[in-house]
């Protein structure tokens, strides 16, 4: 594996409610190798978007980082001061929000938001700046003569564009993508992640591409992080952890989702329930009461990560018989039962 | 284009409006009690001068020829003759619309301003002290009366301080050359001051609340959140994205403020003895005096409808969105 550019140790982010605090992520560690696409999935409210905003600073009022530490090219982001994280935003981490119509600011021409950014955060001149703004829009394919509209003129394919437009503008070496895709329809949503891999893979830059949709990073991600409650449940490559999952959370997800090659799968299985409430977290293993394997010890002691292979870690006590429950988890009848 | 387009519908649709009130102000003072032609002919009149504007406004024809004799010296700002004045009625609202115009307009831009600085500041200073102490302040402010705020003032500033003076616009006997020499000179500024003050505390509750309000609720939108993720400095969030996106209905309600305000002024200049439209038209139905009740209201309207028509080509102006949809 090439180096590694972003390293999350142990992150914890915290949400002040009422008098006490709730863990939406608790004890959250993955690597982003440079240069690749890292997919973070998982169901709603599983913490992946408070990973990805703990990663800009930029939270909701009550949220706080309480642990851990975010290595970005050997500097701690969880430790820096506000001005020196100010210095890294959008010039080595740039940000491309779900629904860039709302991201946008109605009132200013798409040129104008881009100049914003190119001359107040990249210091350029106002005729680099232009420059520089037909570049972007003719990398991600807009008509230079649109740079004066303004967002609410653009179709939803176009906005989200415009957003990676942005993003770029500066050079990041980091781009994390919120749910990117997940408002537009399935072709625009192909054009849209096409064009986002070949501008990474041209310019080099890494990505988070947190989405909770598995095809999506069957699609585009060369590495795959599976939230489940707060935790990482398994990570790994995105084949491996796609065609071998070794957690029983990534089986049910598979399950759960149509083949975005288009191969009849046959029945769509859900995962019984929900996920735990993040007040009043079940002791154990978080996924436990859902988990049509679960045994004794899950249900009292936090499963540890397991390297099933290398690079390739799975935080389940069953870990070393993934192959067997793989078979039992393709049948619905496993997880009907358990139901 | 569609800017024309747009501007040249709504002036129709505001032709429309115009025409309603007009009728209705025909109709309000034909149906009044007693001799239609009192609404025209006062009783004091020469023979000569009461068959003059019985002729003229065709007051011993048919309802519905008054009505397209009505209409037509309308057309030319023909408005009759003042019982009191004894001088035709447009001279007279023409003296005194300037005085109302400047006393509103001052009043409203202090008040905009303080309220639109104030609004923005206390929503970014959202649940701090001075939040919560300003905020009944501003409600208190909202709902004194504006003749019982103005009589105040007068007593304090006026009577007791003897800092300004007690109503009109110019000491006794000063003349001036112009209109524009009289608004431009510091003395003005001194009669000026009191019940511009009054309207102003009166009026800087509307745009303050509603810029608050607005301003937290644009803090919550994902492009502020964005500009945060840029990098942007707090000044550019605040201002360029928040501030400026909170203001689009706030000017709106400026220019709604103008013809609203008017209603105020009748209150405000009888208080100061302001020589305007409002205090006119209080004097004009109290005596009695119809031709001139007939034009102030006339006139009254026509400015509530033209600011009707500024608003919206404020929006358009300051919101990309309106006018392409």
């Amino acid at each position: 594996m090439t180096e590694t550019f972003l390293s999350v140790r142990d992150l914890k982010v915290s949400y002040r409610v009422g008098r006490g605090s709730l863990d939406a992520v608790d004890g959250v560690s993955f690597d982003v190798p440079r240069g690749s696409i890292v997919g973070l999935v998982g169901e709603s409210g599983c913490g992946k978007t408070t990973v990805a905003r703990a990663l800009t600073r930029v939270m909701a009022d009550n949220a706080f980082i309480s642990g851990g530490r975010m290595l970005f090219d050997g500097r701690d982001l969880a430790a820096l001061s506000e001005r020196d994280m100010n210095a890294l935003r959008w010039r080595e981490i740039a940000f491309i929000p779900q629904s860039a119509m709302n991201s946008l600011d109605p009132v200013y021409t798409v040129e104008y938001q881009l100049n914003e950014v190119l001359r107040l955060r990249g210091g350029l001149g106002r005729a680099q700046a232009r420059k520089r703004c037909e570049e972007l829009f003719e990398m991600v394919g807009i008509e230079v003569g649109r740079l004066r509209d303004y967002p609410h003129q653009f179709s939803g394919g176009m906005r989200q564009r415009v957003a990676i437009a942005l993003a770029l503008a500066l050079n990041p070496k980091l781009v994390i993508a919120d749910e990117p895709v997940t408002a537009l329809d399935v072709i625009v949503q192909r054009q849209i992640l096409d064009q986002l891999r070949d501008l990474q893979r041209q310019l080099g830059i890494s990505v988070i591409l947190v989405t909770h949709d598995i095809s999506v990073v069957a699609y585009i991600c060369d590495r795959t992080v599976v939230m489940y409650a707060g935790h990482v449940a398994e990570q790994g490559t995105m084949e491996a952890t796609l065609t071998q999952p070794s957690h029983p959370y990534s089986m049910g997800l598979r399950n759960a989702f149509p083949d975005l090659q288009g191969a009849a799968s046959g029945v769509l299985t859900p995962i019984e329930g929900a996920p735990p409430s993040l007040a009043d977290p079940p002791p154990g293993c978080r996924f436990a009461p859902r988990c049509p394997f679960s045994i004794e010890v899950c249900a009292s002691v936090t499963p540890p990560q397991v390297e099933v292979e290398p690079g390739h870690f799975a935080a389940c006590h069953r870990a070393g018989e993934a192959p067997a429950l793989r078979e039992r988890a393709r049948h619905v009848s496993t997880w009907m039962a358990e139901a | 284009m569609s800017h024309l387009k747009a501007a040249a519908s709504r002036t129709l649709q505001l032709a429309l409006v115009l025409w309603a009130v007009v009728t209705i102000l025909f109709l309000m003072f034909r149906l009044m009690p007693g001799n239609p032609l009192a609404a025209y002919i006062d009783p004091t009149f020469t023979v000569e001068q009461q068959e003059a504007l019985m002729a003229q406004f065709g007051l011993d024809r048919p309802l519905w020829e008054q009505y397209f004799i009505y209409l037509g010296n309308l057309l030319q700002g023909e408005l009759g003759q003042s019982f009191r004045y004894r001088e035709p009625v447009a001279e007279r609202i023409l003296a005194l619309l300037p005085n109302t115009l400047v006393l509103t307009f001052s009043s409203l831009i202090i008040a905009y301003a303080f309220g639109i600085l104030a609004g923005a500041y206390l929503a970014w200073r959202r649940g701090s002290a001075v939040e919560q102490a300003a905020i009944p302040l501003v409600l208190t402010t909202r709902a004194m009366p504006e003749f019982w705020l103005g009589m105040v003032l007068l007593a304090i500033f006026s009577f007791w301080l003897g800092w300004f003076p007690a109503g009109g616009t110019r000491s006794a006997g000063a003349e001036f050359d112009s209109l524009f020499a009289l608004y431009t000179s510091g003395e003005f500024l001194t009669y000026l001051a009191l019940p511009a003050l009054t309207l102003a505390i009166y009026s800087q509750g509307l745009p303050l609340l509603l810029m608050r309000s607005n301003m937290l609720d644009v803090m919550k939108e994902d492009f502020v959140t964005m500009a945060r993720i840029k990098g942007l400095s707090n000044w550019t969030v605040v201002v360029r994205h928040a501030a400026r996106n909170a203001l689009l209905p706030v000017m709106t309600s400026f220019a709604i403020a103008v013809g609203y305000q008017l209603q105020g002024n009748v209150v405000v200049e009888s208080v100061f003895s302001w020589p305007g439209l409002g205090r006119e038209l209080v004097n004009a139905v109290s005596a009695s005096d119809y031709p001139l009740a007939q034009g102030a209201f006339l006139m009254i309207a026509l400015v509530v409808i033209l600011m009707n028509l500024v608003a919206d080509m404020l929006y358009t102006l300051l919101d990309p969105r309106v006018g392409h949809a």
